[in-house]
């Protein structure tokens, strides 16, 4: 069980105040609510690091909690900066590869971790947007046979997914 | 740093050598905008000269509407700014987007003006103002604002922002205004066709510019 906003609020009082013990206690509490925050938002596997990499900005940024306001807004906020970050890098990578041409390529784990991530935003995308991320990011279709099956362009298919992608990106950014 | 493939040695690793740290105040950043504000209209000073007008009696109506509209923006963004320093959530401060609407009310009073010109009413106003002409003023606002800017990114990279891209309008909103206001006070020239346009146009050429050079510098 996580510990409550009284208690965490105390212990980061004295982990600013460089009590070891109570930052070691902050962080391991830190760490199991940052599981449950990212279990809904990103594959399992892909947890452990995002936490790991939360953790490290808690550390490194643990000046900028203001003692007079909740502790777990700013841990929140810290973590929803940094799933962004880790968003944003996921869809650069895959509209990298899109330039490439090696889309159908994609690695197993890539395609869950798309469609995981895409699932919940692909209904604010125009249909053109989505079907071809659908067709090609995710089932894995060549940006030809997507072509084929929508009636589009092989150069408008890239172009709606590259675009869907980065609508994607913002969407996500903008989410409060 | 590196990953570990324990979260517990990670959390042993961090917590090896901790350290007090104090926290970051919004204020100080407000300190460190005042500072550089105050340092720009004096170097401001020294290069261009203090016009008296505004002691004298001399400055128009105009000069004190441009320049204190620029201050309430400064102020606003200045605000709004130095709190993006901490992590947070939840709604964000409108006052910085109302306040540069009130300001865009001034080019747009001039463009009026120039429509009704043209429709043969003056309302004291000429083409052949020289103010309308002299955009020298525009660049020596955001020269100084550069100043301004700095001192804002600086104090964003100690702190932790999370909104980028609002951090950067933010940022140019800031210098922009201030930078203008700090130049402003030296320029005798205070017509509404000068100052509607080239006193208030660094506050929106500094947002754009900010907008898209900021986040690299204070992505964390």
């Amino acid at each position: 069980m996580v510990a409550d906003e009284p208690t965490l609020a105390r212990l980061m009082t004295a982990a600013q105040g460089g009590d070891k013990a109570a930052t070691s206690v902050l962080l391991s509490e830190a760490g199991l609510w940052l599981e449950r925050y990212f279990r809904r938002r990103i594959p399992p596997h892909s947890i452990d690091d995002l936490v790991q990499d939360v953790l490290i900005a808690f550390y490194t940024k643990r000046a900028t909690w203001d003692p007079s306001r909740p502790f777990l807004p700013w841990l929140a906020a810290i973590a929803r900066y940094r799933w962004v970050d880790h968003l944003r890098k996921v869809y650069k990578h895959e509209s990298q590869e899109l330039m490439d041409d090696d889309a159908s390529q994609d690695s197993d784990e890539e395609i869950v971790m798309a469609r995981v991530s895409l699932d919940r935003l692909f209904g604010q995308l125009p249909e053109r947007q989505a079907e071809v991320i659908e067709m090609v990011k995710i089932s894995g279709l060549s940006i030809r046979e997507a072509a084929e099956k929508t009636g589009q362009s092989e150069s408008l298919v890239k172009v709606n997914i590259h675009r869907g992608l980065k609508k994607l990106a913002t969407l996500v950014e903008k989410a409060e | 740093m590196e990953k570990y493939n324990n979260r517990d040695d990670l959390i042993a690793a961090l917590t090896e050598d901790v350290t007090p740290v104090t926290p970051i105040r919004p204020r100080q950043g407000l300190a460190l905008i005042a500072f550089a504000t105050v340092a720009a209209a004096l170097a401001c000073v020294v290069i261009f000269g203090f016009w008296a007008g505004m002691l004298d009696g001399r400055a128009s109506p105009y000069f004190w509407i441009s320049n204190l509209l620029l201050a309430i923006v400064g102020a606003s963004s200045a605000t709004a700014l130095v709190s993006t320093v901490t992590p947070r959530v939840g709604a964000q401060n409108p006052a910085p987007a109302w306040s540069t609407a009130m300001l865009a009310v001034l080019p747009i009073a001039v463009f009026i003006g120039v429509m009704s010109l043209e429709a043969g009413h003056d309302h004291g106003m000429s083409l052949s103002d020289p103010g309308l002409r002299y955009w020298e003023c525009a660049a020596y606002g955001l020269g100084a604002s550069s100043l301004i800017a700095l001192a804002s990114v600086l104090f964003l990279r100690r702190g932790a922002p999370v909104s980028l891209n609002r951090a950067g309008w933010l940022i140019g909103l800031t210098s922009g205004s201030l930078g203008a206001l700090a130049y402003n006070l030296t320029c005798p020239l205070d017509s509404l066709l000068h100052t509607g346009v080239w006193h208030v146009a660094p506050v929106f050429m500094a947002a754009i510019f900010w907008r898209y050079a900021a986040p690299p510098l204070i992505r964390w």
